[in-house]
């Protein structure tokens, strides 16, 4: 053969390479290991909610001790705040998102503007949650920087306190490191729609208001249903931010996790963890439920592909 | 199209929400502040990404950092943190090399499975099981990873299980990466190789690797990125070992008189990291942008 450069090893190497990738092994091996590192630990942890700690020994003996437990000691409080902030946060990043990405896929002429606003919607997915939270509490706390320009030109006299420490803090916190996977997928669907539908719309006498309900909105469903899933996956079990900004006043599931497992209490770690996947799974069925109202999505990919 | 179609196609869409309500619809739609505001509103929001990042920067340098007013203004932090690098020299360290070994392996594992799944015929189930730790919040994943191995397995935990939770949450990423690229992969480039007398080897290094590139390149720089600030899953997964976002956190969180060097130690990697940041996904959107 024309590859006459490598040494033995390396003529070894690439023949050994050569058959490694060209098997049709990759996948099914790819598929086993991935079973039993993600898979098998998500049932395991199913399992585990079934058990509960005796003498700091999980005792293998499946009851519904630990989901008793859970109900009773008002965990179920937290559960409740928890999809509280959920739902609101994946509301406000919509109602932020959606408007933002039609305007940065139609609007938006300028190829570099484009390029900048997406370069900086996807940093933040790549900076250290810590120290990019933990600084709002000097800039929202009781000496924080808006506490103390405000008090010096004499708009308040006292500093404002619930900026801190508080639910508006956890949400206002959250409001830019959610934001950029609303956008990014119904930017993506958005971007898709020819231009040729909205030009037609226009010329059959609809409105912008009519357009955009009777057109956009509907084509733009996938991205917005996968907005909503990637938002809502991560928010579910938030932990920096109502940790760090919430300062033990805003108990949600994600905390109650953390703690739980640091309390050596597997049973209700695994339990509360579980209740998390659940919630998730009945989101995500009701959002694809109420979407189809509206349009399949299927029919969708269907238009965006022609 | 004449204009009297023009206004019976208007008509026909006022009646479905009646023509008071329509009047009022059309004349809300003509308002023209409304790309304004949706403009405007998402970029609030990106700002309120960045101001945090130039505070934290200017904090770094204030005598009082968890005070309002940057003055007065000292270098005392950083002397601090040189001083204090037995201490998170360490963290540091092993979140380099985690990220560099997690970025090689998932350039290599998404190479291999990314090229290999679009020549299967029904791809989707492996896809969807693939992306699964996508549908995982991040520290229920990582309760599950623990549960199983320390709880269930009674294994000690170390480093290989920080690994093994950063490629859960990393190769998704990666793997879409490559898929993007190779489900575009013109197969017949390698047939027309293969009839041309070229081995396997040099078929894949010299007409599929060069198109598959980008995307290895980029599972790569993913694998990397997504590894060095992973919190979520190390947090639970880390044994007795201490990576650079959780020091961070254990100091940020319970120690507030460790604040202000976190604050310094934040600006430099942001510094170093910022500007590489930047120039990558500015690199590769400009060139999407072009392809």
């Amino acid at each position: 053969m024309t590859d006459s450069a490598g040494s033995g090893f390396l003529d070894d190497l690439r023949a050994g390479y050569t058959r490694m990738f060209s098997g049709n092994w990759v996948v099914p091996v790819f598929v086993a290991v991935w079973v039993v590192i993600v898979i098998l630990p998500l049932l395991v942890m199913v399992a585990h909610s079934f058990f509960e700690m005796k003498n700091y020994q999980v005792s293998y003996d499946a009851s519904f001790k630990t989901w008793n437990s859970l109900i009773d000691s008002g965990r179920w409080i937290a559960a409740v705040r928890t999809l509280r902030v959920v739902l609101m946060m994946t509301v406000v990043e919509f109602l932020i998102a959606f408007p933002f990405a039609l305007w940065l896929a139609k609007t938006c002429k300028s190829k570099v503007t484009k390029a900048v606003i997406i370069t900086l919607l996807t940093i933040p997915f790549f900076l250290d949650p810590s120290s990019r939270t933990i600084i709002w509490r000097a800039i929202l706390g009781k000496n924080g920087i808006i506490n103390t320009v405000l008090m010096e030109l004499g708009i308040i006299s006292e500093p404002m306190e619930w900026m801190l420490f508080s639910e508006f803090a956890v949400h206002f916190g959250m409001l830019a490191p959610y934001f950029p996977t609303m956008v990014f997928p119904i930017f993506l669907v958005v971007s898709l729609i020819d231009d040729h539908y909205l030009e037609a719309s226009r010329d059959l006498g609809a409105s912008k208001l009519h357009t955009l309900f009777y057109i956009i909105l509907p084509l733009s469903l996938p991205g917005i249903v996968a907005g909503a899933v990637f938002t809502m996956v991560p928010l579910m079990a938030t932990w920096v931010e109502p940790e760090m900004l919430g300062g033990g006043f805003v108990n949600l599931l994600g905390p109650s996790v953390e703690a739980a497992i640091r309390n050596l209490k597997y049973p209700t770690a695994a339990a509360l963890s579980v209740f998390v996947i659940i919630v998730l799974a009945l989101l995500l069925t009701l959002l694809i439920l109420a979407t189809r109202r509206l349009g399949s999505i299927g029919d969708v990919f269907q238009t965006l592909r022609r | 199209m004449s204009e009297r179609t023009q206004h019976r196609m208007a008509a026909t869409i006022d009646d479905q929400i009646g023509h008071g309500g329509a009047l009022f619809w059309r004349r809300l739609s003509a308002w023209r502040f409304w790309t304004a505001i949706a403009k405007w509103l998402g970029l609030i929001v990106i700002l309120l990404m960045y101001i945090p990042l130039v505070w934290l920067a200017v904090m770094s340098f204030s005598g009082r950092p968890l005070s309002g007013i940057p003055y007065p203004l000292t270098m005392e932090h950083y002397d601090e943190l040189m001083g204090a690098f037995n201490k998170w020299g360490e963290p540091l360290y092993e979140s380099v090399a985690m990220g560099v070994v997690v970025g090689i392996v998932c350039m290599i594992v998404a190479t291999a499975v990314g090229r290999a799944m679009p020549r299967m015929r029904k791809p989707g189930g492996v896809i969807l099981i693939a992306l699964i730790p996508l549908f995982v919040p991040g520290l229920t994943m990582g309760a599950a990873l623990f549960i199983s191995v320390r709880s269930f397995l009674d294994l000690r935990l170390g480093l290989w299980s920080i690994f093994l939770g950063h490629m859960v949450w990393s190769l998704p990423f990666s793997l879409l990466l490559v898929l993007i690229i190779a489900t575009r992969f013109d197969h017949r480039l390698l047939e027309a190789a293969q009839d041309l007398g070229a081995t396997g080897w040099r078929r894949f290094w010299d007409i599929e690797f060069p198109i598959l590139r980008p995307g290895i390149v980029g599972a790569g720089i993913f694998g990397f990125l997504l590894s060095f600030n992973e919190l979520l899953r190390s947090i639970f997964l880390r044994g007795s070992e201490t990576t650079m976002p959780i020091y961070n956190w254990t100091m940020t969180a319970s120690h507030q008189s460790q604040v202000p060097i976190i604050f310094s130690l934040s600006t430099i990697i942001l510094a170093v990291t910022l500007p590489i940041l930047g120039g990558f996904f500015w690199l590769l959107f400009a060139k999407l942008d072009r392809g």
